[in-house]
């Protein structure tokens, strides 16, 4: 029961075009089932003066004084009969293309609705690849379930349950006769398709092994190379390409015997109905049109019963695909119960005794942080990988939520503030940014897809961008992002940047987003930021102790932890994480400034 | 995961030349094809066969009322019987083996080539474009060439051997039945054009839509920090509407092909029943010869709609041999001569014996350098490094230091000049031979699936697993890779997804590391890692870099007053060189570069300090 309700409830609103399509369908079986019969009545009733197995609406219809009449009629009612047929057959082709793909539409967006909605930790957590699986080949199997199978199962059914009928209308011997082998060979569909499955999916793991050999391979070509490593990725990929041939030849072969030894059986049942049907025509039981019409109903029998046993032993595929799709649907999205306050955000920014731990983790990743920061100062968070900087930063922005403690936007607690409302306000900045499928151009005013030109370059000059654009061929129209051209890291993390400046946020955080940028570009960036962004609140993570010496205050976070605060001279006076930092990095400054002091 | 983006397609006209060579692919396996072939002839020939003994049994058998001949027709039906269970067997087993082995054959040869093609193809081939020739294109083709061919050939024949059989048993109603035959054919092929055609702008749509799902998914956070739920949205639902749209579209045209044939067939079997019909009534013919023509009338649409079917698809998979063929008979730019293979070995078969030591030193000797399609990057450019020695390169992006390392790796090759080292020019010697002398860290690194110990041993295969720690401790990587649970077992997951970019930084620089090296690159190779791990780097990296060349490209300045001479860059060419000390004392572009990073407060701080 449970089942049926996961089968259909993706098919909401499609549910009468379904009745539809099926009624015609079945319609159609009936008509198909009839055609054997127009034969029947032109051998026994035109010729042979006996019994039509005709409907009588049809036979009546056939009536005529000579043959050559009859003949005339029965050719013209079953063109007439065959053209109700094929736009009957048409209608419903149709009617079931439109529900199908309507049915695939609507799963298309919702999942993709509920993977935007999905919280940041889920995401974390999941591997990109199986959800585009489920997304793409999940839903497919659906589709070709519901479009095609069932169909086909309602269709197959149909057929062999009229053909049945109509054949015992004519002979109770000749039909148990002509389906007698018949279960087994659905028999041994099912069983095969079960039993295969499993060799299915190993045939398919080891394509999907060869294929990542393949892709790992090139993408790694300038390690491979620059280790003179190609012998090894060849036979790598050679063994795995082999082992794929391996598994495929395996499952070559079993259906090579599959359908081999199925169609023997299947002529055996051939062999036994027109054996039998001679025997009894001969007799006189049987009458010539009868048994010709009998050399038809096997066809519609036995055929659809191998393919009925193929798609019943199929099944397992839908439901576990289903399976899949639900384990995404079935979680909650991070709006839900979400708060409908919208209040003003202008910078002020609080955190008090705030902690954090992942439900799986037996350590908290922050605890007791408490801090403040006024409107439109700047505050540098420095410690090591680890320390527990980002897992602060995805706590403003909601990412995550903390468990303890609270943080205030301005005196209202970030939980009681819209999540959207809250990030449109909070701007962030990631080191390893991710950009669009789309020009340069179209990624930097993703957020204000009106913006003018000007506003567009301006901000690229800002993030020291808009010479490197103009250095592209196609400027601000070159294709970045999956499809794109790659950019380096650092024109990555100035891409981010720019976009991020087309709007004037409230707070902005940089979470280590000017790594991969030279220290030169480095301090331009920052000096046109302090100019142009000065009402803004500025968080700024970072491994550079020269960016965070600037700041107005600078966090030092150790193990979850706030170790030292203050700003940079208070720092260097503790003499504590800060200070050590900052030997090390400019030990060699020193040095320098040494030398400079002799120069002078 | 990737996904692959359809070619367009267009429609050209046959190439031979292009099938001929696919076909030299498989001639190692034409027994399978011969095999196949002939299993499908004989199917044909039962197909046709087939209904004459129905016939018979209708004429001979129950319209002479004697059950005498009923054996001999139980016995030739028994013979056909296994005669199909065989031959059915034998077609599948052999089409199948056809496909499996061309397709195999392809990609191995396609990988193979891959391996020799140079960097300037991967800058201009995108990797999703290799991955589609090398999965759907292959498949493909064999496809088509395995199962199209032999479907082909059971479908001529049988269209061939029914019409024979049709003409000599009745020549009127043969000539009636044939007279819907080009109809058939020519509605056959437009609809199969046309489906086609619909099916590939299906594909393409949906290839986006996995495209839109990857981004969906791979962007999720940024997505959320930008607030871009709904646009993204918006522009999903544009193309699944549009996806909808072709798919229903693609559907009335496959709903309207089936009835129509059907509706053709219709018509001759209804022309049949009325004139055998009439010949009948007049004795002319027996009743087993009209079910004779209906039941040929039936058999016939099959193999028309498939070969409908084949003949549109060999036309599409001809772009998909030409794409191949392209890939595969690419001429690598950068390749060692026969000589010097002949001496040194290919890149399979390395001649170890034959290889001189690789002492280290490097000299550029008037180097001009420019990328396929671009500027000029480096012009009469010379330098000479000595054994041993470590060099700097700092400038702008675009300077040309990137360049410098490419062309030393043998990545690239100069345009005009010479590279020696060693004191001969390095095209003497096997790419093979200075690779596998060569150390190179990138900014970012790629690791391969598999565990944190095989990603250093790709340094070096046979490193014992104390030689792995050793160099992991070098390296300060042993710190981290001792506190996960699976230690040096650890599985970096696909392109080492599963650690930080400091992480995979120093992995493969311990990579580089166990490799021992003559000549080492490091292209900003600790830029993402944390300022003490880097500061312990910079001790780990003195004592590396002695006894090796080493070339360092880097924006901190700590990693770059280590080396013996840094080289200032500025398009192309070296404006400053010397050692740190020099440099300041310079007091122009290195200085100034510096002097940046340090702004008045710092160097007030720095006095007082």
């Amino acid at each position: 029961m449970k089942r049926l309700k996961q089968f259909f409830k993706w098919m909401k609103g499609n549910k009468r075009y379904y009745l539809l399509a099926a009624l015609l369908l079945i319609l159609l079986q009936y008509f198909r089932t009839l055609t054997p019969l127009f034969i029947q009545h032109i051998v026994d009733t035109v010729f042979g003066n006996k019994q039509s197995n005709l409907p009588i609406f049809i036979s009546d219809m056939l009536k005529a004084d000579t043959v050559a009449k009859q003949l005339l009629l029965v050719a013209i009612v079953y063109s007439l009969f065959a053209l109700l047929r094929v736009t009957i057959m048409f209608i419903r082709r149709v009617i079931n293309a439109l529900f199908t793909e309507r049915i695939a539409y609507n799963m298309r967006n919702t999942l993709y609705n509920k993977l935007q909605d999905l919280s940041f930790s889920y995401h974390s957590h999941a591997e990109t690849g199986d959800l585009i699986q489920r997304c793409t080949t999940d839903v497919e199997t659906y589709r070709v379930f519901i479009g095609e199978q069932l169909i086909e199962i309602i269709r197959l059914v149909f057929l062999i349950g009229f053909s049945i009928i109509q054949m015992s209308r004519m002979s109770g011997t000749m039909t148990l006769i002509s389906v007698v082998i018949t279960p087994i060979i659905f028999g041994i569909s099912v069983v095969y398709f079960i039993k295969v499955k499993k060799i299915f999916k190993r045939v398919e793991e080891a394509e999907a092994k060869m294929t990542t050999t393949l892709q790992e391979s090139v993408t790694g070509i300038r390690v491979v190379k620059a280790f003179a490593k190609e012998k090894v990725e060849i036979e790598k990929f050679d063994v795995h390409s082999k082992k794929y041939l391996q598994e495929d030849f395996r499952l070559l072969k079993l259906m090579a015997i599959f359908w081999g030894s199925t169609d023997f059986i299947i002529f055996i049942q051939y062999c036994l109905t027109v054996s039998v049907g001679i025997y009894l025509s001969v007799k006189g039981d049987l009458d010539p049109g009868q048994f010709i019409a009998y050399l038809y109903y096997i066809g519609m029998i036995v055929w659809p019963m191998r393919q009925l046993g193929r798609i019943v032993g199929d099944f397992g595929k839908t439901t576990v695909a289903l399976d899949r799709l639900d384990e995404i649907m079935l979680k909650d999205s991070e709006h839900k119960d979400d708060s409908t306050n919208k209040p003003d955000i202008t910078g002020l920014v609080e955190f008090d005794n705030v902690g954090f731990q992942f439900d799986d983790d037996d350590k908290p990743l922050l605890k007791n942080i408490s801090f403040k920061v006024n409107k439109g100062e700047s505050i540098a968070i420095v410690g090591k990988t680890g320390s527990g900087k980002s897992t602060l930063i995805n706590l403003m922005i909601r990412l995550l939520d903390n468990q303890e403690g609270s943080i205030k936007f301005d005196g209202v607690d970030i939980k009681d503030i819209n999540k959207k409302h809250l990030r449109k306000n909070v701007g962030i900045i990631m080191q390893e940014p991710f950009l669009y499928s789309r020009s340069l151009y179209e990624n930097i005013r993703i957020m204000e897809k009106n913006a003018p030109e000007e506003k567009v370059i301006q901000a690229a000059s800002i993030a020291s961008l808009h010479d490197d654009i103009q250095k592209f061929e196609s400027g601000y129209e070159t294709m970045v992002g999956e499809r794109g051209v790659t950019l380096s890291g650092g024109q990555k993390q100035r891409v981010a940047i720019a976009r991020m400046l087309l709007e004037s946020k409230p707070v902005l955080i940089f979470d280590d987003s000017l790594s991969a940028v030279d220290t030169e570009t480095d301090i331009q960036i920052r000096t046109a930021l302090n100019t142009h962004r000065k009402n803004t609140t500025m968080f700024i993570i970072t491994h550079r102790i020269t960016t965070a010496m600037e700041a107005d205050k600078i966090i030092v976070l150790d193990k979850g932890e706030i170790v030292e605060m203050g700003n940079h001279e208070s720092l260097l006076k503790q003499d504590g994480i800060y200070a050590q930092l900052w030997d090390i990095q400019t030990n060699v400054e020193y040095d320098f400034m040494k030398l400079e002091e002799g120069v002078e | 995961m990737d996904y692959f983006e359809e070619e367009e397609y267009t429609d050209s006209k046959f190439d031979i030349a292009v099938w001929k060579k696919i076909f030299s692919y498989m001639r190692p396996f034409r027994r399978n094809l011969i095999l196949g072939i002939l299993a499908a002839v004989v199917l044909a020939a039962i197909d046709t066969i087939y209904p004459l003994i129905n016939k018979y049994a209708i004429d001979e058998i129950i319209e002479s009322g004697s059950l005498e001949k009923l054996p001999y027709f139980i016995l030739f039906y028994i013979v056909i019987m296994f005669v199909i269970g065989f031959m059915v067997y034998g077609f599948i087993i052999n089409a199948g083996q056809v496909n499996q082995k061309l397709s195999f054959t392809l990609r191995k040869n396609a990988f193979k080539k891959l391996h020799e093609l140079p960097f300037s193809y991967y800058d201009r081939t995108p990797v999703g474009w290799i991955m589609a020739r090398m999965t759907s294109d292959s498949r493909n083709l064999s496809d088509i060439l395995s199962w199209g061919l032999i479907d082909l050939s059971w479908g001529l024949l049988m269209m061939v051997g029914i019409t024979i059989v049709m003409l000599i048993v009745n020549l009127k109603l043969a000539l009636i039945t044939l007279s819907t035959l080009p109809l058939l054919i020519a509605l056959s092929i437009y609809f199969r054009t046309k489906i086609l055609r619909a099916y590939r702008k299906i594909r393409k749509e949906n290839s986006r839509i996995t495209g839109s799902f990857n981004e969906g998914i791979t962007g999720a956070k940024t997505t959320k920090t930008l607030v871009l739920e709904e646009e993204n949205f918006n522009d999903f639902d544009h193309l699944t509407s549009k996806m909808k749209r072709h798919s229903i579209k693609a559907a009335v045209f496959a709903g309207l092909y089936f009835p129509s044939i059907l509706f053709i067939a219709t018509i001759a079997t209804s022309l049949v029943i009325y004139y055998g019909g009439i010949d009948v009534s007049n004795d002319v013919i027996t009743i087993g010869m009209l079910y004779l023509f209906m039941a040929y009338i039936g058999s016939f649409f099959e193999p028309v709609m498939q070969l409908a079917n084949i003949l549109a698809r060999f036309q599409q998979a001809q772009a998909s041999a030409e794409r191949l063929i392209g890939l595969i008979e690419q001429e690598p730019e950068i390749f060692d001569t026969p000589e010097v293979v002949e001496k040194y070995g290919d890149a399979l078969n390395f001649k170890k014996e034959n290889w001189e030591e690789l002492i280290g030193a490097v000299e550029f000797e008037n180097v001009t350098f420019k990328y396929s399609k671009g500027e000029t990057v480096l012009k009469d450019f010379s330098l000479k490094v000595k054994a041993g020695e470590s060099i700097a390169l700092v400038g702008h992006t675009g300077a040309g230091k990137s360049t410098i390392v490419n062309l030393i790796c043998r990545f690239y090759e100069p345009t005009s000049g010479r590279i020696l080292i060693d004191g001969r020019n390095y095209k003497e010697r096997s790419i093979g031979w200075l690779h596998d002398n060569l150390g190179y860290v990138l900014q970012s690194p790629h690791l391969f699936s598999g565990t944190i110990l095989e990603n250093i041993r790709y340094g070096r295969p046979d490193a014992t697993l104390e030689e792995v720690i050793h160099a992991a401790k070098l390296v300060e990587a042993d710190n981290f890779i001792v506190e996960f649970k699976e230690g040096y077992e650890t599985e970096v997951g696909e392109g080492g997804a599963r650690l930080s970019v400091g992480q995979k930084q120093l992995i493969s620089f311990a990579r580089a590391l166990i490799a021992d090296p003559k000549i080492l690159i490091l292209d900003e190779a600790t830029s993402s890692v944390d300022t003490k791990t880097e500061k312990s780097i910079q001790r780990a990296i003195k004592i590396v870099l002695k006894g090796r060349t080493s070339f360092v490209i880097a924006h901190r300045l700590s990693t770059i007053t280590q080396s013996n001479r840094i080289l200032v860059l500025e398009n192309g060419i070296i404006e400053e060189s010397g050692t740190h000390q020099e440099l300041i004392k310079l007091e122009k572009r290195y200085y100034k570069l510096y002097t940046n990073q340090f702004k008045s407060k710092v160097i007030e701080d720095s006095k007082n300090g």
